[in-house]
Order: C-alpha cells, then sequence, then structure tokens
C-alpha cells in the first residue's frame, strides 16, 4: 500500500457547510510521510471543522480524502485506526475510572494490529507510556493527572494503536511553556520514529518550531502553504493574524 | 528497593488471596448440602444460584457495557425453550444449550435496532419488549397460555442434581465474568461505557460490542431460565417474563455493587436468601420496597455492598 509516489493523506477540494455557512470551503492539501504537517488560522477559520472531517467524526458536504490513494471519506474512526490513523482530542478524554495503564492497553488491543493477549497489550503499553514519559503513572487512577499528564495519556494512547499517521488536535492548548516545549519534542520523536503526524494548533509559535510544512487556513479557506520560513514571511499570513498597518512605516 | 520488595510480596499475597477465593466459595458451597441437608435450604440455595448467575449476565451488560436493560426476557425465554424441548424428549442438557442459542438470538432482535441509537434508547426499548413478549406469551395457544406450561421428565427427580447443575453454572458465569473483566473484550465493553466517542476513536467498534455482550448475557441468563423451569417443572408468563422478574435482575447487581467483579454476586445472594422472605411477609407490597431499597442505593451509595464496605474498610484503616 506504501507508495512514495502516493501521499499518506491527500485533501481534495473538501468543503462543509453549516446551514447556509461554509466553515470550510474547497480546501486541498497533501501530507507525505515522514512529516509533521500542520494547519494553523484565528479562532473560526475552520481548523477543528477540517481536523473533525479528516478524523472521520464530520461528514464533508463536498470533496474527498484519501490515504495511500485509498478514499477513506467518511469511514468511520473505528476503522480508521485498522487503516493506521489515529486522533487525539483537543479536550482530553481518558477512560477515568481505568489505570493509565488500562487506558492505553484499550488502544493497543483495538489498534491497528489489534493485540488479543493480554500480557502483550500490557507490554506494549508500558513501551509507549515510556516513551511518552508517563510509565511512572501506570498505576495511578486516569483521573487524577495533571492536565499535561492527560495530555501525554492522549497522545500515548494515540500511539498504541500504532498508527502510521497521527492527528493531534491543539496539544499543547493549557501548557505552560516547558510543558508546551516538552511536548513539542515529543512530537519530533514521534515523526523521527516513522509516523507521520498532522497537528492542529492556534499557536503560532509552537506550530512553526516543530512543524516541516503548514497550511494556514482563514474564514474557511485555504490562505497559504510552504515552510515554517514561508509562512512567516507571507504578507496574506500577517495581515489575517496581525491585521494591517495604520501607518506606512514601520 | 526494601519497600518495593515489601509492596510486591504483599500483592503477591493479594494476588494469590484473590485467585483462592472464588475456589474456596465454590468448595463450600459443594459441600453446603451434605453438612445442612435440608431439602428447603438446599432449594433456596438453588434458587438463589439462578438469580446470581441472571446478576452477573445482567453486569456484563449493564455493568461493564453501561447499557442498563429493564427487560431480561431471556430468563423466561430460556425457561420455555427448555420446556418445550423436554416435553419433546430431548435430554436437559441440550435443552440448556437451546435456551442459551434462543436467548442470544432473541437478544440480536433487541439489539439490532436499539444499539442503533444513543442514550436511553436501548432502555426504553427493553421496556417496550418485554411487555410485549409477556403479552404474546400470555395469549400463545400452544404453550397454554395464561395458565402456563407443565413440563413432564421421565426422570427420577434428584435435587442435589438440580443444585449442582445451578452451582455450576453460576461458577460458569462467575469464571466468565472475572476473566473477561482484563481482558480485551472486558477492557473494550468498560471503555464503552465510560467514553464511546473516544473509545470508538481508538478502535472499538461499540455496536458490534454491546451486540456481542447483550447477546453473552442473554445466553447465561437463558440458560438459568431453563435451569429453573426444569426444576420448577411448571412455568407461566406471569412469573418468568413478569415486569417484576427483569426488575430483580437488574436490583441485585445494583444492591451488591454495579459494575464489578464481585457486587453481583453479593447481590445476588444477598436478594436471593431474603426475597421468598420478603414477598412472603409484604406480598402486597415487595416491589415498593425493592423501589425505595433501589431509590436509597443510588443516593447514597451507588457503589452497592461492595461501594460500601470498601469504604467502612478504609475509614478503619485510616483511623489506625
Amino acid at each position: 500500500m506504501e507508495n512514495a509516489n502516493v501521499p499518506i493523506l491527500q485533501v481534495e477540494r473538501i468543503t462543509r457547510y453549516f446551514g447556509g455557512l461554509a466553515a470550510v470551503k474547497d480546501v486541498s492539501f497533501e501530507v507525505r510521510k515522514g512529516q509533521i504537517f500542520g494547519f494553523i488560522g484565528p479562532n473560526g477559520a475552520g481548523k477543528t471543522t477540517l481536523f473533525s472531517m479528516i478524523a472521520g467524526a464530520l461528514k464533508p458536504s463536498s470533496g474527498r480524502i484519501r490515504s495511500w490513494g485509498r478514499d477513506i471519506t467518511g469511514v468511520r474512526p473505528f476503522k480508521l485506526i485498522k487503516l493506521g490513523i489515529a486522533r487525539t482530542h483537543q479536550v482530553v478524554r481518558p477512560f477515568r475510572e481505568m489505570t493509565v495503564l488500562e487506558n492505553v492497553q484499550v488502544a493497543a488491543h483495538f489498534g491497528k494490529n489489534a493485540i488479543t493477549s493480554t500480557a502483550a497489550a500490557r507490554e506494549r503499553a508500558v513501551k509507549v507510556l515510556r516513551s511518552a514519559g508517563i510509565d511512572q503513572l501506570a498505576n495511578y487512577p486516569a483521573s487524577i493527572l495533571s492536565v499535561g499528564h492527560q495530555k501525554r495519556l492522549e497522545i500515548a494512547r494515540a500511539l498504541a494503536t500504532d498508527p502510521d499517521l497521527l492527528l493531534c488536535d491543539e496539544i499543547c492548548g493549557g501548557l505552560t511553556h516547558s510543558e508546551t516545549l516538552e511536548m513539542l519534542q515529543l512530537l519530533r520523536r514521534i515523526r523521527d520514529h516513522g509516523t507521520t503526524v498532522m497537528y492542529v494548533e492556534h499557536d503560532v509559535k509552537a506550530i512553526t518550531s516543530v512543524c516541516d510544512r503548514i497550511m494556514v487556513l482563514n474564514y474557511g479557506r485555504k490562505l497559504a502553504e510552504g515552510t515554517p520560513e514561508h509562512i512567516q514571511n507571507d504578507q496574506a499570513v500577517i495581515e489575517a493574524y496581525l491585521g494591517t498597518r495604520a501607518t506606512g512605516k514601520s | 528497593m526494601n519497600a518495593s520488595s515489601v509492596v510486591t510480596a504483599a500483592q503477591r499475597v493479594a494476588q494469590w488471596r484473590s485467585a483462592a477465593l472464588p475456589w474456596i466459595s465454590l468448595a463450600a458451597l459443594a459441600a453446603l448440602p451434605f453438612l445442612l441437608p435440608s431439602p428447603n435450604f438446599v432449594r433456596l440455595l438453588f434458587t438463589t444460584f439462578l438469580w446470581v448467575t441472571a446478576s452477573i449476565a445482567w453486569n456484563l451488560l449493564g455493568g461493564f457495557a453501561g447499557q442498563v436493560s429493564f427487560g431480561f426476557v431471556f430468563y423466561g425465554m430460556g425457561a420455555y425453550a427448555t420446556a418445550l424441548l423436554m416435553n419433546a424428549g430431548v435430554h436437559p442438557i441440550p435443552a440448556f444449550m437451546a435456551s442459551a442459542v434462543t436467548a442470544a438470538l432473541v437478544s440480536l432482535i433487541v439489539g439490532v435496532p436499539a444499539f442503533r441509537l444513543r442514550g436511553p434508547y436501548f432502555a426504553i426499548a427493553t421496556i417496550g419488549i418485554s411487555e410485549a413478549v409477556r403479552v404474546v406469551m400470555t395469549n400463545l395457544r400452544f404453550t397454554g397460555g395464561a395458565s402456563g406450561y407443565r413440563i413432564v421428565e421421565h426422570r427420577p427427580f434428584r435435587q442435589l442434581e438440580h443444585y449442582y447443575s445451578a452451582l455450576l453454572l453460576a461458577a460458569i458465569a462467575f469464571a466468565i465474568s472475572a476473566l473477561l473483566v482484563h481482558a480485551k473484550f472486558g477492557l473494550g465493553l468498560q471503555a464503552i461505557r465510560q467514553d464511546e466517542d473516544a473509545a470508538a476513536d481508538l478502535g472499538v467498534n461499540p455496536y458490534t460490542y454491546k451486540l456481542a455482550v447483550h447477546a453473552l448475557a442473554a445466553a447465561l441468563t437463558g440458560i438459568a431460565g431453563g435451569v429453573f423451569a426444569r426444576y420448577a417443572a411448571f412455568i407461566h408468563p406471569g412469573g418468568v417474563f413478569g415486569f417484576h422478574t427483569s426488575v430483580h435482575i437488574l436490583l441485585m447487581p445494583v444492591i451488591g455493587g454495579i459494575g464489578t467483579v464481585w457486587g453481583p454476586v453479593l447481590g445476588g445472594f444477598v436478594f436471593g436468601i431474603v426475597e421468598e422472605e420478603i414477598v412472603a411477609s409484604f406480598p402486597q407490597v415487595h416491589l415498593l420496597i425493592y423501589g425505595t431499597l433501589l431509590i436509597l442505593i443510588i443516593l447514597f451509595e451507588p457503589g452497592g455492598i461492595l461501594g460500601g464496605l470498601g469504604k467502612l474498610f478504609r475509614r478503619f484503616r485510616g483511623k489506625r
């Protein structure tokens, strides 16, 4: 299925209306294997809508989504997992009555490789917890974790499904500066281990520091796409984020 | 280093204890008819085992997967399936198996449409189904309708045979529940209860898992109904299909501790032993008593007996 010329994720002219309003309009882009692909945009730009459509939580009004060339438009989340596409939630959703280990164990059991043996699933869960840096919390109930640790658990769970493509929704929201830096470091490690990452955030600094390629959304449309340097110097992007200058002088 | 090895030793003792408890209980219950050879006592325990089985089965669906059912028609389905087959000359054991299959099939008829909907719709659908089934069975000619159905077994009646079949069934139900809870299937069910969308986002298919556990719970309850029918030799729709039967089955895990392995067992024993006494003492208002009990538990101790004991234990330890 893997072919270097075919993108791991390909979005073609995707559109979603809510009533008469287009939350996302005619957006197309490609994510290549091994990238961290980010998209940013001001509040209301359509980031979450676009993300939800790719994650299978929302059906597009029109347009197609493909993975390795295969049409995955409207495929439900539990099937996407089997195709190697996992997501995290902006608002973390741990299974509160389970331990941290059990949370990740569920993901290992039902992930792409569908591990049946309890021992094997636990082993995989411990390994993933270690790489997410929260293995010392394995036997605590998930409900007592701090926000920073819950975000890590959210990522660990998604990773335990063994995804080829990880969709991350605002994983740095609500984190302190140092926690954010650690989180971005974790994203880089995930990419370096061969998982492609698609990352949505409205914190421009976080996105530009970690992404290989960035797309900017504004009013539901694609405003720009390119490398972080390119985006930071793009006049349309600067205007969307900072507004136009009142005077001609800098 | 030292502290950690102490912890593992204590954990090992706890593990050993939790593994030994079911076996010791089983051995004690198996020996009980010889220690207290009273037919009435043996009969009381026999029905209690069937209640425990139904309680564990309901908890698989309602406790682990969080799908509350008010219509456990499977007890009655199993009872009638066994009754009809035994009267047709089938040996009890294949008749019980047929009860399991019948109940599981009926569970799919309820589950396939109802589990497509989120929220309370499954619970509502189960109430409707249980009433519909009761009405149909009350009017069905070949099972004798409301006047009931008699089972004629051409074998000598041996009470202990019934006792041990019920005990074995309860033990199987317990083993399923205890092995399931930490295994893939059980974790998937609990994930669905705690956050269905998050579970689906990790690869759990909530629909098929709900259907599967519903069928499993139905099969166990169906066998319990069959074992009951064989012992009672007479069944009628107002009994095995009565709404109160479904309420009893729901009440036991709630009393004992919903969503746990031991809770439904405890609840089943407590209920099985006091139920007849309550019905005999308060024939008019016993359902009212159960209703009040249910409300009190939900208000003050949603964890049931097990949750209450746990709290007491922690308080006692904390004081010292």
